[in-house]
This record gives C-alpha cells, structure tokens and sequence, in this order.
C-alpha cells in the first residue's frame, strides 16, 4: 500500500498510470473497486437433516437458524451443526411454515403457517391460532413480524395483528386500511414502521406511533406497462419488504423497487445485474445494500451509488457456483467457486452478521464471509493478465481517486 | 430452422409409440427422456416437450422456447394505456417459466385414483364480494356440470390410461368468507394430493386461489372468471380457458363507437369486483377513442330498487346504458329503466345470457346486447356432439360456465395423460402446446400469458333468441393489426361507421 501511495504522489507516476489504465481499457468502475462476493458456500437439504428441501424461510436467532420448508420447521445449531426438526407429527400445527420471526423480549419463535393460522413455538410447545379460535383473519399465513408487543399476520385476506400481553387481535381491511385488494403477502417491521407487501394494493405502511396508513402504488395504475421508470414502485403485485437505514427495499414478480423516502428506483433484469424480474423476496442490508431471491438466482444490489451487482448462481449440470460482478448490465469480473446457491430457485434472504442464509426450493445456502466489507473495496484483480498488470491497474485506480480524477471524468 | 428439424426428428423418431405401460403398482425404471410414451396420439411438438422435460433432473431448467407475443391481448392501437407514450416496461409479451425443481419429482407409486380438483360457488354461502348471500351458484353449479361431464367421459375411455386407473374429481365449495377458498385450495393441494385445480368464479377468490397454486406448485385452470386482472400476475401456474372482460370489452366498445356511432354511454354495474373490473376496458376505452364514460353508477347486489342510478343516468342525457352484474339484477334494471320511460339501448356482460335473465326481463330483454365469450349457437360437430352428451347426462343445454368448464377439465386430463403425475410437467405440456385447443367453445389459443385469446362474440335478442355475431361479421376493425401488416395495407379506419 505504501508503495501505491508513493505512486500516486509523484505526478508523472500518476499520469503514466492514467495513460496505462486507458491503455488496458480498464473500466472507469474498477477504479471505484469491487464489491465482496461470498465464495464459501455450504448447503443443508434433507441429507443434513432438514424436513423438507423446499425452504420458505429463514430466520436467525443467535446461534440458531430457524428454517421454515414445506414439510416442517427446523432449527440450525451453528455451534455443533446439529439440525433438530419439528412436523404434524410432533406438534407442528400444520406442515408448511411460510414465515418466521423471533420476538426480542421472549425468544418465542412466531411461525407463519401456509394454510394452518399462525403458531408460537416457546418452550418446547406449539400454540396456535387460526381462523375459529382468534382473530386471525385467515389461515393462509404467508408472513409473520414482531413488533414490540404485537404480533403481525400477513394473510390472504388481510392482515391481523395480536396483541400479546392483552391477547386483543385487530383486522386489517380494506374496510379499516387503503388496501385496494386484501391478499397480503409479506409483512416486516422497523424503526416503528410496518411494512405490508400488498399482492395489488403495493407496499402499505403503517406507523405504529400514530396509528396512519400510507401507501405505495404504481404511479399508472396500469398492470401492463410501467410507464415511466422511477416514477413510483414498479408494480402493484409486490411479494416482499424490508426496511433498513432509512430505504425501503421492494421485491415484486415484476422487478424491484427502492425508495428512499422521496426518490423511487426501479430495477429490471435488463438492465441491471438481478438474475430475473421475479422477485420472490428482498431483503435489505442498508441504504446501499440489497439481496433480491428470484426465481433464477440472487441478485445483490451490493453499491447503490454506482449500481453495482453481484449475481449468484448454480450451474446446474456441475453443480458449481459463479457469481458475476456487474455494474448495470456491464460485466466486471466473474468469481467461479465450487458451489454457490443450492438451487437457483431462491425463496428468502437472510443477513448473519457478515454471513447470509439464502433458501431456496432445494435446499438452504449459508454463505460465510468472515472478512465481508459493505460497499466497494479496491482489490487486485485477478485473471490471466497476471500480476504485474493487476498491480499496474490497482495504482492506476487509486492514483486516479487520490487525485479526484472521478469515473465521469475519464475519457471513454 | 434447426429447431423444427429437432422437432421434425424427434416426431419421425416417437411416431407410432403411442402406447400403455405395463399396468401394476411396481413399474420398470425407464430413462424417461427416452422411454416416455404418451399413451395417447400426440403431436411432434408436444412429444419435443416431453422429451426434454425428462430429460432434466431438479436443477436444470429446460429450454422449451418461451411464447412472446408482440402485443399484449390483441390490444388496439387506439386503446392502449397513455397510447402516445412507449412504456419503460410492457410485461406479459414473454412466457413465464417454471424454474423450480418439481420436473424431478417421481411418479408416485401406489395412486389408486387420478385426483383433480374442482373448487366453484356450488353451496350458498356469505361472499365477500358483496358482504352478503353469494350469488353465484347458478353459474358454478353448472360450470361443475360441464367438469363431471369431461370426467365421466374420461373414465369411459379408460381413465387414466398408463395405469388404468379412474380419474376423480375433489370438489370444494368456493366459500368467500374471510378468503376461505385459500384454505380449500390448501386442503386440496397438501391433504388430497390433487394433481392439477379448475376454478372458480368470483374474482376475488380466484386470485386468492392462484396465489396459493404457485407457492404449492400446482396448475390452476380457470374457466369461469372474466376478471382481465386475473392472469394479469406473472404466475406461471395460472391458465384460463374463456375469453375474459377485457377481449369482450374492447369489441363492447368497438361496437357502441364505431358501428353504432354512440357518443355518451353510462354504465351502471354491481358494487363488486366482477363489475369494477369488469368495466375497466370499457371506461378506458371510451375515454381513450375520445367519447368517455358519461356516468358510471354502482349498485349492491340484489337490490330491488335501481332508480336512484338510473334517474341519474337518464339526467345525465345518456344515450345508451352498458350493465355489468348478475343476471337477475340485469334484468330488473331493465325492467325498471324501460318503466321509466328510458328507451335507450341496453348492453350488458355475458352473465346476462343466462335463462335468468329473459325470464325476468320478458319481452323488455328483446334488442338487448351482450357480450359473449363463445358462440354456443355454433353448428360445428364437435360442439353439437357434445351438446348432445351433455342434454342426455343432465336433461339440458351447456351454456357457457358448463362448456368452457368441460373444456378446461379436458385440457387438464389431457395434460395429465401426456406428461404423467408430475405437476410442473403439467404444466409443461400445457403451457408448450403449439397448436390451440380445439374445445367445444372453440379453439383457445392461449397467449404469452396462457389466457384465452380465442374469438369472443357479441349475442343480439332478436325475434325471442340469441343470435351471436363475430367481429368480422359485425364488420367492425380487427382487434389488433400487426405492425408489418399496417405497414403494408395501412391501419384500418376507426372513424364511426
């Protein structure tokens, strides 16, 4: 690094490195660095112990990782690596598990249950609450979130919210709430805010303080078009929500959506680095950061700023994983690894601290990345120039932002 | 061009392998992508599909060629949404793909029945769309009909032929209360191990019903709900097999404009999703060929007095009045606008084509118009044939819900003859047909987004019968020109004839 630094102080060192960096035809991106990429992939399907491979869920708790799939519930020791599993027979309520969430103050685990109500798993017992004995608004539960002492249902026909130390329950309509339709689809909460990912009523949310609705539609109203990009959230079919640093996050089977609280961005796999426009989830890791499951890959939003992608996959006759480091549709570096996302199918997201949990249809990927950086990191750029090249175009990329050359300013 | 010699090759390869298994719980293991054999006649482009949907195992998606249409639902050029501006985005020009692992599923070893799903309004319950009695039991219970009626017949010719073994029908009650058709479908998915769903009717519990069909990973096939919003979700699970409000809408409008020359229509309709959606292309397009919607009034369901509405309709100087509800409301609001001296033409939704409708409404229902997504007065062998089987079995005619619900449970049995007990393979079959399915209501062609974009009519009351007229023979424009052909003929005129 000293020896890059004294590089960029000498001016003709500088300018030899610009005109070498042209030269190679380096990208104007690499000169803002390269997001991190997940190469150390490990899978759990039924082989491992888990009750079912089609994983709707995950949720991370300290040391465990609770896995919601379509045949059951499972929790995740990391520290041993030991998988215990819970279905009908053992007193889940019913077998698919479409949703998961911890309550903070309990450690009771809140189970979304597809088809089955809702359920509270807490010390070794299941309670359940479904249409006939609460005011849980229908059985079809596609998503569940805590917030404070509330506990919130996303169902197919609106959404409930249960109070857990008066035991009130509360529907939610288009009778009490701007839902244009009622088929709720995903639910989330943070900094006193629901989210609801409304499948045709968009994104509602709701402050907890105030009690007040407000709502994301498409801005033209139409199913089949999207007018204008950026002008609102893409489309009103929304699947997913997620709330992180003052950004909203939408997934939708139509694209996705970011809004920051007053300018939308809309993102379309034709011109970014998400692997498909059918969004099955999002997840949010800050204001710059996003983790998109499709029905073809993860797409991560890794540098907002600068539109930067990771796009994970699996190769599906080997096997083996690649990701691709794009900035919009240009590709910047492609990492091949042994194995990536266990299936391609993703289902949901979730962030470990540095690691992620990605589930998918066949199978449950934990991506460890002890030395994760948010954001974009200049790094040699391996390949088959070698090193020297690497090197050459490392000092250019640094000379070039210690001298405040920007990106836009270089010749193309 | 190498892909249809693949095609070519591959037909010439199969031809004549038309057979049964061996029957018997305990089946040899076959590769499958070579020792499929469809046990009924199939086209090369269909045995192409099979071909390659055996051949992938669960993590490879195979390239079976995605439909993509150049225009969304024959849409005209007048009509289009913001017309004068190309969209960022259009969506349902490509066909959705499945690409999850459930090709890999194996045939189940021991099924003693072929179970398929029928969920419909066949028992009176509370609706959700009107907060009350439902109301559409007279549609399902005949639409259920027509869907008993493909069983039967299916069974008569063998059932389910590689093993020899009854198809049966698993039926549920649409029941609207609080979405509970969410947990009808639930049932029929995880509990009765259903191989494929056909319904239902109210568009709300459609689109309940779909969601959950593409997280369970199953066909839904619906023939019954008109709903354009409907198949409007991206989901690759969902078909529809009937022409739905937006085709009978665009040529509703077409006709009021550029036939008849009306220049301020009023629409009165149900307070439900059926009549909110139902009007949306008819409002767009009135609006957007320059003659928009003078008054739109909505009434509840069932009610008996519509001269609130109707008073206010005929204040507003309308010249013609477009119904989009129930039979029996239709009716009563003619009934009572014809009472009040309102001699405007009346033009309703084809579920005023139902025998409901001219019992109430009499002599006032003659000169009525009505959308209409086949022609049932088709003289065609295939449909009077059915016909036919049809009076003899339930002592009546088919009319719509019976004949595109027969004709959707045959698209779903057929599926499930070629491609075996597999439910992504079922759809595979369906989604990757080539050529339209000749049906009993005509063929259905279905488009990018698997709906029907087969011919809808319009159905006059003229001399105490419904007598049904095609676009062509109503000598309006065609429903949408192709770029290349306005290229070379020019666009056709769209001035009121």
């Amino acid at each position: 690094m000293s020896n890059q630094q004294s590089l960029c102080r000498s001016p003709i060192a500088l300018g030899t490195a610009i005109v070498l960096a042209i030269g190679w035809g380096l990208p104007a991106v690499a000169a803002e660095g390269l997001p991190y990429v997940y190469t150390d992939w490990k899978h759990f399907t039924v082989k491992d112990g888990l009750p079912n491979d089609h994983v709707f869920a995950v949720r991370v708790d300290g040391p465990r990782v609770w896995i919601g799939t379509e045949d059951g519930l499972a929790c995740l020791d990391k520290r041993t690596g030991r998988i215990r599993s819970w279905k009908e027979k053992d007193g889940l309520p019913w077998r698919v598990v479409s949703g998961l969430d911890v309550d903070p103050k309990t450690g009771d685990l809140w189970i979304a249950l597809f088809g089955g109500g809702l359920a509270r798993f807490s010390g070794g017992r299941f309670d359940h609450w479904h249409q006939l004995n609460s005011g849980l608004v229908n059985d079809v539960v596609y998503g569940v979130a805590v917030e404070n002492n509330n506990v919130w249902a996303a169902t197919t026909a609106g959404a409930s919210r249960y109070n857990t130390v008066t035991g009130e329950w509360t529907i939610f309509t288009e009778k009490n709430a701007p839902m244009e339709e009622i088929w709720n689809y995903a639910v989330t909460y943070a900094d006193g805010k629901i989210y609801l990912g409304v499948w045709g009523s968009g994104v509602l949310e709701f402050d907890v303080a105030t009690e007040r609705w407000k709502d994301y539609l498409d801005p033209d109203r139409e199913m089949e078009i999207d007018l204008y990009r950026d002008d609102g959230i893409v489309h009103v079919i929304t699947t997913g929500t997620s709330f992180v640093d003052g950004i909203l996050w939408v997934s939708s089977y139509f694209g996705m959506s970011r809004y920051d609280g007053r300018h939308w961005r809309g993102f379309y796999a034709h011109e970014t680095g998400l692997p498909s426009d059918f969004g099955n989830a999002v997840k949010g890791r800050s204001a710059t950061e996003a983790w998109f499951a499709t029905d073809k890959g993860v797409g991560v939003l890794t540098d907002f700023a600068t539109d930067t992608w990771v796009t994970y996959t699996m190769e599906p006759k080997t096997h083996k994983g690649r990701a691709v480091v794009s900035r919009g549709t240009k590709v910047l570096k492609v990492v091949d690894m042994e194995r990536c996302l266990p299936h391609n199918y993703a289902l949901w997201v979730e962030f470990d601290g540095n690691d992620v949990w990605v589930g998918t249809s066949k199978g449950l990927g934990w991506a460890s990345g002890p030395d994760y950086y948010p954001g974009l990191k200049v790094e040699p750029i391996a390949g088959e120039e070698g090193e020297s090249k690497n090197a050459a175009r490392l000092a250019a990329a640094e000379a070039m932002k210690q001298s405040g050359v920007s990106s836009e300013d270089r010749p193309q | 061009m190498r892909y249809w010699v693949a095609l070519l090759l591959a037909g010439i390869l199969v031809t004549g392998s038309v057979g049964n298994e061996p029957t018997g719980k305990r089946r040899t293991k076959l590769d499958p992508a070579t020792h499929w054999r469809p046990p009924i006649q199939a086209d090369a482009q269909t045995l192409e599909v099979l071909r390659r949907i055996n051949s992938v195992d669960a993590y490879e998606v195979p390239d079976l060629g995605l439909r993509k249409d150049e225009n969304y639902a024959f849409t005209a050029e007048k009509v289009k949404p913001f017309g004068y501006v190309e969209p960022f985005k259009r969506h349902f020009l490509e066909q959705m793909e499945y690409t999850g692992p459930g090709r890999a599923k194996p045939e189940p070893d021991h099924v003693d029945t072929v179970k398929i799903g029928f969920i419909g309004p066949i028992m009176s319950t509370v609706s959700v769309a009107t907060g009350g009695k439902s109301h559409e039991e007279p549609m399902g219970i005949k639409m259920l009909q027509g869907v008993r009626l493909a069983i039967e017949e299916a069974n008569a010719s063998g059932g389910y032929l590689r093993r020899k073994i009854p198809f049966q029908l698993v039926v549920s009650n649409d029941n609207g209360l609080w979405g509970a058709s969410g947990n009808e479908i639930v049932k029929m998915a995880y509990k009765d191990k259903v191989w494929a769903i056909l319904g239902t009717i109210d568009g709300a519990n459609s689109h309940i019903a779909i969601r959950v069909a593409l997280k369970a990973e199953i066909v839904m096939m619906n023939s019954g709900d008109t709903d354009p919003t409907f198949i409007e979700t991206n989901i690759p699970w969902v078909f529809r097999c009937m022409g739905d409000d937006r085709q009978m809408g665009y040529l509703l409008v077409d006709y009021m404009y550029h036939r008849l020359g009306l220049k301020r229509v009023g629409i009165i309709r149900a307070s439900n999703r059926y009549g909110r959606f139902g009007v949306r292309e008819i409002r767009d397009g009135s609006r957007r060929l320059g003659r928009p919607v003078v008054l739109e009034m909505a009434y509840k369901v069932g009610a008996e007095d519509y001269s609130l509405q109707l008073e206010r309709l005929n204040r507003a100087g309308v010249d013609a009045v477009v119904h989009w509800g129930d039979a029996s409301d239709g009716a009563h609001i003619l009934n009572q606008m014809r009472k009040m001296g309102m001699d405007q033409p009346f033009f309703a939704c084809d579920r005023c084509l139902l025998e409901e409708f001219v019992e109430i409404a009499g002599p006032n229902a003659e000169g009525v118009v009505c959308t209409s997504p086949w022609n049932p007065a088709r003289t065609d062998p295939k449909y009077v044939a059915f016909r036919g089987r049809f009076r003899k079995r339930f002592g009546e005619d088919p009319e719509t819900y019976a004949a595109h619900g027969y004709d959707g449970m045959n698209m779903l049995i057929w599926a499930i003859q070629m491609a075996g007990l597999n439910r992504a393979k079922i759809r595979d079959v369906l989604a990757h047909r080539a050529e339209p399915w000749p049906g009993v209501t005509g063929d259905i062609p279905l488009s990018a987004c698997l709906d029907d974009l087969g011919e809808v009519f319009l159905a006059k009351r003229e001399n105490g019968r419904w007598n049904y007229y095609s676009r062509e023979e109503l000598e309006l424009p065609p429903r949408y020109v192709p770029l290349r052909d306005r290229v070379k003929r020019g666009a056709p005129a769209l001035s009121a004839r």
